[in-house]
């Protein structure tokens, strides 16, 4: 099952540094967004710790849903979807595989996202380390939901409208929780930070958890 | 498309399934597959299947090769003989392209490939002429009489091409949800 | 090998007439009780009688997305077409009751703290249900397939409610660790004396009552629904 979940991990990452749209996406949106954001609220307001967190994570979460659905519009032509499905435990590692490798895209547009917020805003990180383990956590924690509602949400027509409204919602004990990690990171609370870091940690488990169950009944 | 009241039996050897455009054989190959949920009734195979679609289902960015090893791997098989099998479908030359850079026939081909790659008990394979020149109806035709002497079951669903007629054990005529053997 | 199934209607129920009965008789009760017979709250005046709805309609809400889990679990198990009518039912009514406290939440929030809207964190976990049964209803409105909305649907209701319980933590942890600046508690909710907590189980019970009889009827129309779609493919 492990290995069958790296293999299709392993797939998706291969065709995605082949033909990086998912990445350059994500990357884009995220870039337009902290700048946007530094010009319309201005500068001053942009640099609270508050506020710069809650529009990364805003900003990551939008990205999470960019990559995912194009790692399954990809999956969609030629059928190469059902060419994995029709596979003995394909459908069970589906959602492993494709949790798995967006978490390693996103590990790389949070990167580029927060470099370009620290630079840009000129943020102070009172805790760096602190600050480096609540994104890795916050990025474990994005995809498992994503993947969850864009499968839902495939073939059907206005899906790129669908996959937001169901995901955001599910997704506010994630972002709360990002987001108030990074802010507490920033200011140089370490309790705050590693407590919702723990918090981010037993989400990404509980949700990997409910969809390595449920999300192989809704493959058809 | 529904199938209603549909009950099939195939054993080693080709079984053809035949009927006009929308008539139910893609749903029929697709439930075998285990791809579709049956409202009601079971399905008993024995042994893992290979489903090959009307489409290659290849994936793009990868290339012919790395696809096919995929599947390979996934299965827990080994990728000795793909480099083998991708050159006798005449598609050695661009297996190491990624696969949107190939033709509409060579990514049939490469799919087909799978047929000497992925060696399960059963085959099904849903219009696999789609795309095809003369040479590679003939490869296919010879893939699927190696695959018969070897014992394996193969379904083909087709709307024409009498070329596997001489090969078949068994006929099914589908039209419009309902199966007879003919 | 292949067969489907067109789903034999659940014979109605036949008390349904009397439910609808009973329904109205004991809403009319409870609302005569909580507008006549329940005594006026020292501290809030009359307008704590909106209590006696914006209780029970937080209740009917919680308890119909309960009802969708459990509908959304034993479709995913048996695949018999009933329980999706049940749950499709159930969201659209508790869509209904979810909009309806949120609205008295409001009426009640004016007069009491000066505000429309607080932050309270059980009122923004209720918010964020009422949008994710917008999202289910969306999403079954978009698939047209029977049995693939039907799955599609479970999945996605069953994910929700399983995060209405940790959106409800997150937001009263995020509140208490970094306190707000205007956080208005609703700890001021009068202390109950007998007469009024009669009058709340009375309407409790009335409200409980509609929605079974909103339920029946929904219910059955879904399946009358889905013979028309069986009969049809």
């Amino acid at each position: 099952m492990i290995d069958r979940i790296a293999l299709v991990a392993a797939r998706e990452l291969r065709a995605e540094r082949r033909q990086p749209d998912g990445v350059v996406a994500a990357v884009t949106f995220i870039a337009v967004l902290v700048l946007l954001e530094s010009l319309v609220v201005g500068p001053q307001i942009a640099r609270d710790a508050d506020v710069a967190s809650a529009l990364f994570w805003l900003a990551l979460a939008f990205a999470t849903i960019l990559a995912t659905m194009r790692s399954f519009d990809r999956e969609l032509e030629d059928d190469a979807l059902e060419g994995l499905v029709a596979l003995p435990g394909g459908r069970d590692a589906l959602f492993g595989g494709k949790v798995l490798s967006l978490a390693v895209v996103l590990v790389l547009v949070a990167a580029i996202g927060g470099l370009l917020s620290l630079v840009l805003l000129d943020l102070p990180v009172a805790l760096p380390l602190h600050l480096l383990v609540v994104v890795l956590l916050g990025v474990v924690a994005l995809p498992p939901i994503v993947v969850v509602d864009v499968v839902l949400a495939l073939r059907l027509r206005a899906r790129a409208a669908l996959v937001p409204i169901l995901a955001l919602p599910v997704l506010v004990p994630q972002l709360v929780a990002a987001t108030r990690g990074t802010s507490a990171a920033l200011t140089g609370d370490a309790l705050g930070a590693l407590s919702w870091a723990g918090l981010l940690f037993a989400f990404a488990v509980v949700y990997t958890v409910v969809g390595l169950t449920i999300v192989p009944a809704a493959i058809e | 498309m529904i199938l209603r009241a549909v009950s099939v039996a195939v054993g080693p050897g080709l079984t053809l399934v035949r009927g006009p455009n929308g008539s139910g054989k893609t749903t029929l190959l697709r439930a075998l597959a285990g791809l579709v949920p049956l409202a009601r009734g079971d399905r008993h195979v024995f042994g893992d299947v290979l489903y090959i679609g009307h489409r290659p289902m290849l994936l793009r960015g990868l290339t012919a090769r790395e696809n096919l090893e995929f599947f390979a791997r996934f299965r827990g098989g080994d990728t000795r003989g793909i480099d083998g099998a991708l050159r006798a479908w005449g598609v050695g030359e661009v297996m190491d392209r990624p696969v949107e850079r190939l033709s509409a026939g060579e990514r049939r081909r490469a799919a087909l490939a799978r047929v000497e790659t992925e060696r399960v008990p059963l085959l099904l394979m849903d219009e696999p002429f789609a795309d095809l020149d003369d040479a590679g109806v003939n490869r296919l035709r010879q893939s699927i009489a190696h695959a018969r002497e070897d014992g394996r079951t193969i379904v083909v669903a087709t709307h024409a091409h009498p070329e596997l007629d001489e090969l078949a054990r068994a006929r099914i005529a589908i039209d419009y949800g309902a199966a007879t053997a003919a | 090998m292949i067969e489907t199934t067109i789903p034999r209607g659940t014979p109605l129920p036949r008390i349904r007439p009397w439910l609808g009965i009973a329904a109205a008789a004991s809403f009319v009760v409870a609302s005569a009780m909580a507008l006549f017979w329940a005594p006026t709250d020292a501290v809030q005046g009359d307008v704590y009688r909106i209590l006696y709805v914006h209780v029970p309609l937080a209740w009917l809400a919680y308890l119909a997305f309960v009802v969708v889990l459990l509908a959304s679990v034993a479709w995913l198990w048996t695949k018999r077409p009933f329980f999706d009518a049940v749950a499709v039912a159930s969201a659209e009514i508790g869509v209904l009751f979810t909009g309806l406290f949120l609205v008295a939440g409001s009426i009640w929030a004016k007069p009491t703290w000066g505000v429309w809207w607080t932050w309270e964190p059980r009122l923004v976990t209720t918010a964020i249900m009422f949008v994710m049964y917008v999202g289910y209803l969306l999403l079954r409105g978009l698939s047209t397939d029977f049995s693939r909305r039907a799955t599609r649907a479970a999945v996605f209701g069953i994910v929700a409610v399983i995060d209405v319980p940790i959106v409800h933590l997150s937001v009263l942890w995020a509140n208490s660790l970094h306190q707000l600046p205007t956080v208005l508690r609703i700890a001021g909710s009068p202390a109950l004396d007998t007469p009024m907590l009669v009058t709340l189980m009375v309407s409790l019970g009335a409200y409980t009552l509609v929605y079974a009889y909103f339920m029946s009827a929904r219910v059955s129309l879904e399946l009358a629904r889905q013979g028309r779609l069986w009969t049809r493919t």
